[in-house]
């Protein structure tokens, strides 16, 4: 019998979902945390990263957000039904344990802001089921109203049913685009055709025969230049990799399917050890096969580690509390899937060229990110050229990808890179010749999305946050009350 | 092969960058070293202030040298350091504080920067976004602040545009004497010869001179900051209050650091962990009990960074005698400031053994009497917390 332990999950993933509910089940304290349903507001801000700019208005109704997204997890129910504190419409944006030169965090806890405020959650184990996001690269108009990523279009489809599309384009051929394909069809919206810079159909050619039966065109050894509109998606332009006129289809949306990225923030920015998974073109929490990562009792459950095998064993490794040793990892991923981001990006930035827009948050174009060019509000350039190439090799990266944040603001907006930091590290890649292992990626940082002031802010002050308040090392005779009358 | 060069700098951050720019305009055949990436320490994570250092009269001089430097930095570097020189505002918002501000003030007028004792109205006419309660403040129209990142890059180009070469992820070891001189450094991948070895390489720089028999005396400690998201024009000076160092970037975040601080340890050739606690709400409440419109600013990223501090908090800039040519700086939490001239007076101690500079009153001569053991005696070993 293992001694009941107190264990957060943070995402209420299937995989999160279901962790937890089998974690109550054989007698711990469980509590999972999920951002969904989300406040308007929130959604508001996360809206443009994953759901393109426009809002449907069916959106707008919080409490029928709520329902359709409890009702629609089953697992969820099942969570509820173990007895997990379910934490719902709450953001988990850090954790925090004792380690090297932080050695005061006392028990381990994850900060979460809930809508009655906030607080620092403890736990003897934290199981990180992030799950994942749409990769969303940069075109010509891709921050029109009507592009969104595939994950995105599926919540709109089934889960908010509020899909305002009538003609969708769809980009990629992969097994989630096709997913997406058939859940649009199921409904009656228009599909106008895939497209794919290969010459096959990456779901494998049953699925391409299905879609063929469907009678949807698939656009092979063709890219996506731009898409135009006036203030919307209308139209999309098209280009043969091979070079040659392009081909202009009408269309309402479009919906990106090049591929999932793990939402890896939480763990980087605790410090879990990284690893560049070439399979699944991302940098990944290195974990062993129970989904252990390289920080004591902190667990990482993903489909693009050890998925639902972890499960099981990690139910297991939670009575082993202690320090991570040696870490057997799971195999990598085999999907592919780096390779194919990486077609895409060539094929997309030679047909689109350089000055598209990489960074949305801040306006930067492709070429001024790999020129390292000062962002717009400086007004001018730099007095010689220099490369963000400062490595020779070896054991040490080549590239670091905190330098172009720093000088470019590329990855430093609103967004906090979601959208741009792996089309980044691609181009850096393409451009410079140099493979994704060897750039390091960019730090890391909590809060894990942006959060007000207000709803973050400490109640709960102690005798060093008030009392001994310090500055510079400087303990100030008396800075310590609250100015009068201040709530 | 055997390397040499006129100068060997040990730690890229903006003291050494600074120095290497300085040394290379000279006509001096430079080399910088550090374990990890350029200015990925407390350079790149400051609080972006030069300080005119008004409360210490050792080192204020280099201070006020500094910033007849930063006027020019951004034209003679070729590369925007987003200097900023709109003055310093020190406010408080509480009795006790605007008490404190008063006996500060004294210790400011033994200077002689023109520092003025403002009323509650002053400041908010030069800061409108200032909560109502704030009670006076202390002003100057010098001083002023630029972007860390950007400062120690633009010192690391301009190096680069002489010439100049920065080895990454190449710590220095050891240091090599011979007769009495230092002759170099050694490397995991071999020896590297020089005439002169500056290290400013903060608390790191105890542990190459330890084995010498030298003791350096410098504690690191870790603090924390975070941003916003950007906001409209609020106000330019270098502002401090209700113990946080408020500054508003040209790109529009606030930036916001203090509070409690945890001491660490360095080894030599590790990049030190610099992990962020739940301090961040801390630090918001107090922002927006100064600046009540923030209430609804978003937190962009928090992150923490690790300084090195002197016994006296005052910068040390010393050139041994034995072994010759070897120069050590420690600039106690206030390099990003002091950059331009530390870099300046570096320079010229690696490269004629004396400079104009005032640094005379920083030698390490002032330690003579401290305890072997005064970080234990200070409560400033590692793990220790707010002490």
């Amino acid at each position: 019998m293992i001694p009941p332990r107190r264990i957060t999950v943070v995402g209420a993933s299937r995989l999160g979902c279901k962790f937890a509910s089998r974690a109550a089940r054989a007698g711990h304290a469980v509590t999972l945390i999920d951002e969904h349903p989300q406040s308007l507001a929130r959604m508001s801000y996360d809206a443009p990263y994953f759901y393109g700019t426009a809002l449907p208005a069916a959106l707008t109704n919080e409490n029928a957000i709520a329902q359709v997204v409890l009702e629609s997890n089953p697992a969820l129910a099942e969570c509820f039904e173990a007895g997990v504190d379910l934490r719902l419409g709450a953001v988990a944006w850090g954790a925090f344990q004792n380690g090297p030169n932080a050695r005061h965090i006392g028990i381990p806890k994850v900060g979460l802001i809930e809508g009655t405020g906030n607080s620092l959650v403890e736990h003897d184990v934290l199981a990180l089921a992030t799950g994942m996001r749409d990769f969303v690269p940069a075109f010509a108009g891709s921050n029109l109203p009507g592009v969104f990523g595939v994950k995105a279009g599926v919540a709109f489809l089934d889960l908010y049913q509020c899909y305002e599309g009538e003609r969708t384009l769809v980009l990629g051929t992969s097994a989630r685009a096709v997913d997406f394909v058939r859940r649009a069809v199921a409904r009656g919206i228009g599909i106008v055709g895939m497209v794919e810079p290969g010459p096959g159909f990456t779901a494998g050619p049953e699925a391409a025969a299905e879609i063929a039966a469907l009678g949807i065109p698939v656009h092979r050894t063709s890219t996506l230049v731009s898409a135009e509109g006036r203030t919307a998606v209308e139209r999309a332009s098209l280009r043969p990799v091979t070079g040659g006129g392009d081909l202009v289809l009408d269309c309402d949306t479009i919906c990106i399917a090049i591929g999932v990225l793990p939402n890896i923030e939480l763990p980087a920015a605790m410090g879990c050890r990284l690893r560049f998974d070439a399979g699944a073109g991302s940098w990944l929490p290195e974990t062993d096969l129970t989904g252990r990562t390289s920080l004591p009792d902190v667990f990482w459950l993903s489909d693009f580690a050890a998925g639902e095998a972890a499960l099981a064993p990690a139910l297991a490794a939670i009575a082993e509390a202690g320090p991570t040793g040696r870490l057997i990892p799971p195999p990598e991923t085999a999907t592919g899937q780096g390779a194919y981001l990486r077609f895409w990006i060539q094929t997309m930035r030679d047909a689109g060229g350089d000055a598209v827009t990489l960074c949305k948050c801040e306006d930067i174009s492709r070429a001024d990110f790999l020129g390292l060019a000062p962002p717009p509000y400086l007004n001018g350039g730099l007095r010689h050229p220099h490369s963000p190439v400062t490595g020779t090799g070896g054991t040490a990266p080549r590239i670091q990808q905190d330098l172009l944040k720093r000088m470019t603001r590329v990855g430093m907006g609103h967004c906090q890179g979601k959208r741009c930091r792996d089309e980044a590290a691609l181009l850096l890649s393409l451009r410079f010749g140099i493979g994704m292992e060897e750039i390091r990626p960019g730090s890391y940082r909590f809060p894990v999305r942006p959060v007000d002031l207000a709803a973050i802010a400490a109640e709960d002050d102690t005798h060093d946050t008030r009392e001994k308040w310090s500055y510079w090392l400087h303990e100030p005779e008396a800075m310590q009350s609250r100015p009068d009358g201040v709530p | 092969m055997m390397e040499n060069f006129d100068v060997i700098i040990v730690g890229a951050g903006i003291v050494g960058l600074s120095t290497a720019w300085r040394a290379a305009r000279a006509g001096a055949r430079v080399l910088v070293l550090d374990k990890g990436p350029t200015a990925y320490e407390a350079s790149s994570r400051a609080t972006g202030y030069l300080s005119l250092r008004g409360e210490t009269p050792e080192e204020s001089p280099l201070a006020q040298a500094a910033e007849r430097l930063w006027d020019g930095l951004d034209e003679e570097l070729g590369y925007p350091t987003e200097w900023t020189q709109k003055g310093r505002l020190w406010a408080a918002i509480t009795p006790q504080a605007f008490d404190a501000l008063q006996i500060t003030f004294q210790s400011f007028q033994r200077t002689g920067i023109p520092f003025e004792f403002i009323d509650a109205k002053t400041c908010r006419e030069l800061i409108p976004a200032l909560t109502p309660h704030t009670l006076g403040g202390i002003h100057t129209p010098r001083a002023g602040h630029a972007n860390p990142q950007r400062t120690s890059q633009a010192f690391a180009w301009a190096f680069q545009d002489l010439g100049g070469e920065i080895r990454e992820y190449t710590p220095v070891l050891d240091l090599l004497t011979r007769g009495g001189r230092i002759s170099g450094v050694r490397t995991p991948w071999g020896e590297i010869h020089a005439g002169s070895v500056v290290l400013c390489a903060a608390a790191h720089n105890a542990a190459l001179l330890a084995p010498l028999g030298i003791d350096f005396p410098v504690a690191p400690v870790r603090l924390e900051a975070f941003v916003t998201a950007p906001l409209p024009p609020l106000f330019d000076q270098a502002f401090i209050a209700h113990g946080l160092a408020i500054r508003q970037t040209r790109r529009g975040n606030i930036h916001v650091n203090g509070g409690p601080h945890e001491w660490t340890a360095a080894g030599v050739a590790t990049e030190m962990p610099k992990p962020t606690t739940p301090l961040v709400r801390n630090i918001a409440r107090r922002l927006f009990e100064v600046f009540p419109t923030l209430r609804h600013a978003q937190m962009l990223r928090s992150w923490a960074g690790i300084i090195d501090v002197t016994p006296d908090q005052i910068t040390i800039v010393h050139a041994f005698d034995a072994p010759k040519g070897l120069i050590a700086a420690s600039s106690a939490g206030h390099g990003f400031g002091m950059s331009p001239s530390l870099g300046l007076a570096l320079a010229d101690l690696a490269l004629q053994g004396r400079t104009d500079m005032p640094v005379a009153s920083l030698s390490l001569a002032r330690f003579a009497d401290l305890p072997q053991d005064w970080r234990r005696i200070w409560n400033w070993q590692p793990g220790s917390y707010n002490t």
